[in-house]
């Protein structure tokens, strides 16, 4: 298969006549390699291995189902994705207040949380909503700032008078 | 930082709750819809053009509290106008929702569309604002099609 990119390291040697190109898979992986990248996921790598994927996931489950209850005590949340061993988010709908200003709300509170429909249009037609806002919990989140979120949402309502 | 009633004044959250001519016109001559893929924010407007003026106009569609008002206000605020003093309205809030001081420092020309003008502080809300503007001018000018913000 010919390369469709040349330069760097996909080259072994060229003559006049020819041009031989680097075994693979530097054959197809011309110009400048993501070398900082590559240095950081290694470093990512080394992070949780450290920290211990077991851990991680028992933690983020135990924050996963401290926030379900949480934020489940809020009238008119409405979760959208409720599997049994989904990964550690939360994506919610908010009575009639549009996810984009449920987020600008608590962008205010310097809680970041995304809204919109998260690239996945025909998703948000199956549940006939526009828009879901979606907070997305990792091993450094704590459940104080869960408790942080569930009261920055009732001063959602506040604001839109609800 | 702006505040969060900078953004949400009385007048955008009143609209957003009781939005004025939110119908389909039976009887339009003029259909645009307007789209914001990114957000998802989606607006179809009617109108109804007679000798250069708009005798009646309405939208329908789905978005968040700031498009909503804002489609609310520009279809009160161009109801009755003809198509020149459309678009010079149109030009106005295009300036102040993209923050340049000449429209900003003249508010009080602009009456309760004043109340979109702390929308320039939150950058991500912009396109919310103008998705309704950009509709009606592109109906204005009988454009076929969506009209989009992106």
């Amino acid at each position: 298969m010919p390369p469709y990119q040349g330069g760097g390291d996909m080259i072994s040697f060229v003559t006049f006549e020819k041009t031989h190109y680097n075994t693979l898979p530097y054959k197809f992986e011309a110009g400048t390699p993501n070398i900082a990248g590559v240095i950081g996921l290694g470093a990512a790598i080394d992070y949780v291995s450290a920290v211990g994927l077991e851990r991680i996931s028992k933690y983020e489950q135990e924050l996963l189902e401290y926030a379900s209850r949480k934020l489940s005590e809020i009238e008119d949340v409405r979760f959208i994705g409720t599997a049994k061993e989904k990964a550690c988010i939360i994506s919610f709908i908010f009575g009639d207040i549009h996810a984009h200003d449920v987020g600008t709300v608590l962008d205010r509170e310097g809680i970041a949380i995304r809204t919109g429909h998260h690239c996945a249009m025909p998703v948000m037609e199956r549940f006939g909503v526009p828009a879901t806002a979606r907070a997305s919990l990792a091993f450094y989140n704590t459940k104080e700032e869960i408790d942080t979120l569930a009261e920055a949402l009732k001063n959602v309502k506040k604001v839109f008078g609800r | 930082m702006s505040d969060l009633r900078d953004l949400y004044q009385e007048v955008i959250l009143e609209h957003n709750n009781k939005p004025r001519n939110f119908r389909v016109l039976a009887d339009a001559n003029r259909k645009q819809e307007g789209f914001n893929p990114l957000c998802g924010d989606r607006i179809q407007l009617y109108l109804r053009v007679e000798n250069g003026q708009i005798k009646d106009i309405g939208f329908q569609g789905s978005g968040c509290a700031i498009s909503k008002a804002s489609a609310s206000l520009m279809t009160s605020t161009v109801k009755g106008k003809s198509e020149a003093e459309a678009v010079e309205i149109f030009e106005k809030v295009h300036g102040m929702l993209a923050g340049q001081t000449e429209h900003c420092g003249d508010l009080e020309s602009m009456g309760r569309l004043g109340a979109l003008s702390g929308v320039c502080e939150f950058p991500a809300r912009v396109k919310c604002a103008s998705l309704a503007w950009h509709t009606l001018k592109s109906a204005l000018e009988n454009k076929d099609g969506v009209t989009s913000t992106e």
